[in-house]
Formats: C-alpha cells, sequence, structure tokens
C-alpha cells in the first residue's frame, strides 16, 4: 500500500487513534476510563451490527446472543480454567466459533425469507438463550452471575484500556475495509434491491450469511471485552435491554456509515452514566427506557438518517 | 389418563389465548405487511387495566370490557401515531414497532408499579367440576370457550360477510381491491383495532390463569406468538387456530415432562417448519411474501 494513496479521511481516522492510545496518560480518573473502555466495547457491538441494519438491510432483535455467548465462554474458561492467557484465549476462541455457528444457522434458516423472519427468529432466540442462561446455574449461576479474575497482564486498567482499543481500532479499520471492498457494495446493492441484485447474477442469501457471521463474529469479540471490563458476567448480557441499546447506538449515530455507531455508542453510554445519576432528582430517570424508547421512536420517523447520516446527506447537498 | 386429559385442557388453554393474540398479528401481516412488534404491549395493556377495573369493581364481565377497550383505544393510537408514518417502510416499521413495545412495557411500570400482581378468577369461574372420574379445571374450560367463539365468530365474518370478504381480498392483493374502490385504509385501520381488542382481551383472559401478572409477560408471550405466526403461515387465520394449538399443546406437555426445555421445544418447531415449509402450514395464495 502506498502512503500517498491513503484517503484524508483515513489519516484523520488514523490521528484519532493516535490521540486515544496517548488519551490514558492525561485521564488517570479510573471511573472516566471505565466509561471510555465500555465506549470502546459498545462501539465495537453497535458496528457490527450496523453491517448488517445499515450495510445488508438485516434486522437482528437477537444480536446479544453473539455478544452473551462471548461474554459466557470467556468469563466461564477464566474462572474454570485458570486465570492465565492461556485460557483466556480458549474461551475467546469457543465465544467466537459459537457465534460463527448460531450465526450461520439462523442465516441459513431464514435469510431466504423477508426480513420479519431474520428479526422473529432472532428475537425469540434470544428469549430462549437467556431461559437457558438461567437454568443452567451449575455453569453459570443463573441471574447472579459469577465473578473471575483476570490474567495478571491485563489487571492493570491501562493495560485493559490498550487491548480494547486495539481491537478496537482493528475492527473499525478492517469493517471499514470490508464495506468499501467490492464485497461491500454487493451488500449495499442488496440493502437497495434485492430482486435487482439477484438479477445482475449474485448469490443474495450467500452474501447475507456472511454478513451475518462476520457480524456476529465481532459481536462476540465485544461480549468477550465486555466481560474482561467488568470481570462479572450474569444473564444481563442476554438481556433485551442490551439490544435496544445497540439499536438505538446505530440509530442515533447512523446507519450504514460505520463512524455514526460509534459515535452512538458514546452518547448512549455517557447518557446512561448522567441518567443514572440523577434518578435522585425525578422519578422518571429511573425508568429511563421510557425516554430511550421515545427518543428512539422519534429518530425512526424524523431523523431516521442519524446523525452522521444527516450531517454526510448534507454535505453532499452543498457541494452539488 | 386423568393426567393426560389434564395437560391437553391446559396446553388447548394456553393454545386460545396465544391463537387470540395471534390471529391479529397475522391478519395485520397480511393486510399490510407490517409486523407489529408492538402487539405483546397491547396484550399487557389489557391485562393491566382489565384486572385493575375487575379488582376495583369487582366485576370480572367489566374487567373485560375495560382491557377491550385500552385494546381499541390503543390500536388506534398504535396505527396512527407509529404505524402510518413509516408506512411502506420494512425497516423502519420493525424497529418502530419494537420501539413502541418497550415504551408500553415500561410505561406499564410507571402507570401500576414495578412489581407483579396477584390475580384470581372470579368466583363463578373458581375452583373445577368432576365428571366420570376427571377434574376439570372450571376456569381452563372458560378460556377455550371464549377462544373457539372469538374463533367461529371471527370465521364467520371472513368468510360470509362482505367485510369479511373484502379483508381476504385484501391479504391476497392489496393493490387490486384498491382499484376496485375500497378505501383500504379503513379496512386496515378497523383490522388493527380488532387485532390490538382481541390482544388485550388474551392478556386480560390470562391474568386469572397465571395467577399473577408482570410487565415483561407481554414480550415473553409474543414470542410464542411470532412462533405460532411462522408456523401457521404469515397471514393465515386458520392457520394460526391450528399452530396455536399445536404450540400450546407441546408447551403444556413440555413443562409437565422436561420443563427447562418448554421454550426450547417451540423454537424445534418453528425451525422444522422453516426448513421444510418456509411460508408456513397454512400458507395463503399469492399472500404477502
Amino acid at each position: 500500500m502506498n502512503i500517498q494513496n491513503l484517503e484524508k479521511s483515513t489519516w484523520f481516522y488514523l490521528c484519532i487513534t493516535l490521540l486515544l492510545f496517548i488519551l490514558p496518560m492525561v485521564i488517570t480518573e479510573r471511573s472516566l476510563q471505565f466509561i471510555i473502555i465500555q465506549i470502546f466495547i459498545f462501539g465495537i457491538f453497535a458496528m457490527s451490527y450496523d453491517l448488517l441494519l445499515g450495510y445488508t438491510g438485516i434486522i437482528s432483535f437477537g444480536h446479544v446472543i453473539f455478544f452473551g455467548l462471548g461474554a459466557y465462554t470467556t468469563g466461564i474458561a477464566l474462572d474454570r480454567l485458570g486465570a492465565t492467557i492461556g485460557s483466556l484465549v480458549i474461551g475467546a476462541f469457543i465465544g467466537v466459533l459459537l457465534a460463527a455457528f448460531v450465526s450461520l444457522l439462523v442465516g441459513m434458516l431464514t435469510l431466504r425469507l423477508k426480513s420479519h423472519f431474520y428479526a422473529m427468529l432472532t428475537l425469540a432466540l434470544s428469549g430462549l438463550f437467556l431461559v437457558a442462561a438461567e437454568k443452567w446455574r451449575p455453569m453459570t449461576g443463573g441471574n447472579d452471575g459469577f465473578t473471575f479474575r483476570l490474567p495478571d497482564i491485563i489487571r492493570e486498567p491501562n493495560h485493559l484500556y490498550i487491548l480494547c482499543l486495539i481491537f478496537f481500532v482493528l475492527i473499525f479499520f478492517g469493517l471499514r475495509r470490508l464495506t468499501n471492498s467490492p464485497f461491500g457494495k454487493v451488500l449495499m446493492a442488496i440493502r437497495e434491491n434485492e430482486n435487482r441484485t439477484t438479477s445482475l447474477g449474485y448469490k443474495v442469501v450467500y452474501y447475507k450469511v456472511i454478513a451475518s457471521i462476520v457480524s456476529g463474529v465481532v459481536a462476540s469479540l465485544a461480549g468477550v471485552l465486555y466481560a474482561l471490563s467488568l470481570r462479572f458476567v450474569n444473564t444481563g448480557v442476554f438481556a433485551t435491554d442490551l439490544t435496544i441499546d445497540v439499536l438505538l447506538m446505530t440509530i442515533i449515530g447512523g446507519v450504514g456509515t460505520l463512524i455514526g455507531p460509534i459515535i452512538g455508542a458514546g452518547l448512549v453510554e455517557l447518557a446512561h452514566h448522567w441518567l443514572s445519576s440523577l434518578a435522585d432528582v425525578h422519578w422518571i430517570f429511573e425508568r429511563w427506557i421510557i425516554l430511550y424508547g421515545t427518543l428512539y421512536i422519534l429518530v425512526v420517523i424524523f431523523f431516521p438518517l442519524g446523525i452522521i447520516g444527516t450531517i454526510r446527506s448534507k454535505l453532499a447537498g452543498r457541494n452539488k | 389418563m386423568d393426567l393426560i386429559i389434564n395437560l391437553v385442557i391446559n396446553g388447548l388453554a394456553t393454545g386460545m389465548l396465544i391463537f387470540l393474540l395471534a390471529s391479529g398479528l397475522t391478519l395485520i401481516f397480511g393486510l399490510m405487511s407490517v409486523l407489529n412488534f408492538a402487539h405483546g404491549g397491547l396484550f399487557i395493556w389489557g391485562a393491566f387495566t382489565g384486572v385493575w377495573a375487575y379488582q376495583t369493581s369487582g366485576s370480572f364481565t367489566l374487567g373485560i370490557g375495560v382491557a377491550i377497550v385500552t385494546g381499541l383505544v390503543l390500536g388506534v393510537i398504535t396505527e396512527k401515531l407509529i404505524v402510518r408514518p413509516v408506512y411502506g417502510n420494512h425497516i423502519q416499521q420493525i424497529l418502530i414497532t419494537l420501539g413502541f413495545m418497550l415504551v408500553l412495557q415500561e410505561f406499564i411500570k410507571v402507570v401500576f408499579g414495578p412489581n407483579q400482581k396477584a390475580v384470581f378468577p372470579p368466583a363463578f369461574l373458581e375452583g373445577s367440576f368432576i365428571v366420570g372420574d376427571i377434574v376439570f379445571i372450571k376456569y381452563r374450560i372458560f378460556i377455550i370457550i371464549v377462544g373457539l367463539l372469538v374463533f367461529m365468530v371471527a370465521s364467520y365474518i371472513l368468510r360470509r360477510t362482505r367485510i369479511g370478504l373484502i379483508v381476504r381480498a385484501g391479504v391476497m392483493d392489496k393493490e387490486m381491491i384498491q382499484t376496485l374502490g375500497v378505501n383500504i385504509k379503513v379496512i386496515f385501520m378497523s383490522v388493527f383495532m380488532i387485532g390490538s381488542a382481541l390482544a388485550a382481551l388474551s392478556g386480560m383472559l390470562h391474568a386469572p390463569y397465571s395467577g399473577v401478572i408482570y410487565a415483561e409477560m407481554g414480550l415473553e408471550f409474543s414470542i410464542l406468538a411470532f412462533i405460532v405466526v411462522v408456523i401457521g403461515g404469515m397471514g393465515s387465520f386458520t392457520g394460526s387456530m391450528l399452530a396455536a394449538l399445536l404450540v400450546g399443546l407441546a408447551q403444556a406437555f413440555m413443562a409437565y415432562y422436561f420443563p427447562a426445555l418448554s421454550l426450547a421445544v417451540n423454537m424445534i418447531l418453528m425451525t422444522i417448519v422453516l426448513i421444510f415449509k418456509p411460508q408456513g402450514l397454512f400458507k395463503v395464495e399469492g399472500g404477502a411474501r
């Protein structure tokens, strides 16, 4: 790759990356670092969602399945096999493998049909996983969950920060490359007009299933990091609340932009932090899902492109 | 034998409740290809408002009436405010109805409090009666009768009246009947309202049956309704009835013999149907694909 051929935006993103690497030296406050780590993790999760919703036009209501699988396998491996890097790798690997398998299965079953089916099957399946995690107490600890120890190397918060950042940056550039590739263009063609893409000779189902698998794998990596950041796993990783969070992040930030979901993740995470401290002020902040749900409905009706999408379409309009 | 008959009755009663929820879902989908993820929200609102009326006034009939009215009103609100602005855009419809579902669910906690509520059947439906040496629980029989009545009345309307003819034609080809001068929006609105009322009725009837009501049961129950819609074929009214009974029976038997697998068995049923008959067991000819 020739350095001079890099796009302007790539330089911009690389500069941001550099800044993020320096950040932990400036911000030393633990709780703030923790929020930033959460933003990275949910940024990854929201990007994986964007690949489905924004680029391919597939709706999943059970994306937490993959997230939860990654979190549980990591937690269980570190708990049972001892707190070493080896067991972390084994746990993460099994999580990714399971996520790939489940997304392949769901994709093969429903992606031949209308988008409703994928949404319904994933919603039902996430309910099944939630029940399974609650019932399989000896392994998962049910709703109480279990805590586990981290390997020595990443016990230091700065190291965990760097680990999450590396994954975040790699996944961002990886997905950006993927969506700009011919493969990504086919996905966007499917989103715009599925019948026409078929008639151009593309095997639409094959592309959709691959997108579903990539998205599932990325989501499971987010789950792995999530478990590491909390040192605790419970059935909350399969909860519908998480799905609505990630939906909100993707839609507020802007579907099909990849950078939008990251910004959405930042906003939603900060709002979480902020709203939970407002709970003493007024009871409505305790029921924050109402605010989120209402905001989400308004965004879908009035602001369907999201923040980044709206800015981009404004800019494109001015250039013409 | 005693046990098996009781499990069958249990399954049929659950099946009828799922049918009440799924029938509205499937007709709305068939007519306008809108998959209403907020349907479970109407279920819990029916349950909570109905139970509130029933417990304050002491009249179960009044409770049912209030639940149905709630369903009708919420149906209008959902259709006008939530579904209509994004009509024609599938992705937005799916997203927005799920968002509305969560808002409905959380508002329950605001209005009625976050704790679950205990509900008992009214005196005239409490207890059981004995035929031969088999014990029948009155309330379950009552649910089965109500479900059958709704099915028969709705089938009659769908098959024998002009309105039913229009709805069935709309499911097959909505453009065509619009060209024949039918205002499909009015038809759709009425079907949406009736579907919502049935969902609310289902919630109200479910309350004394399960004994407790809580806000999250809407989403749990609507997952069963989605499974039924897929198995029965999207848009098929009779299909939703048969599939609901199938799912209800599977649920009842598995809950007794292998409680951990009761949701799994319905997922497996749905998976098998998706593999071999992806359009459902009772595909509507020319219906929404």
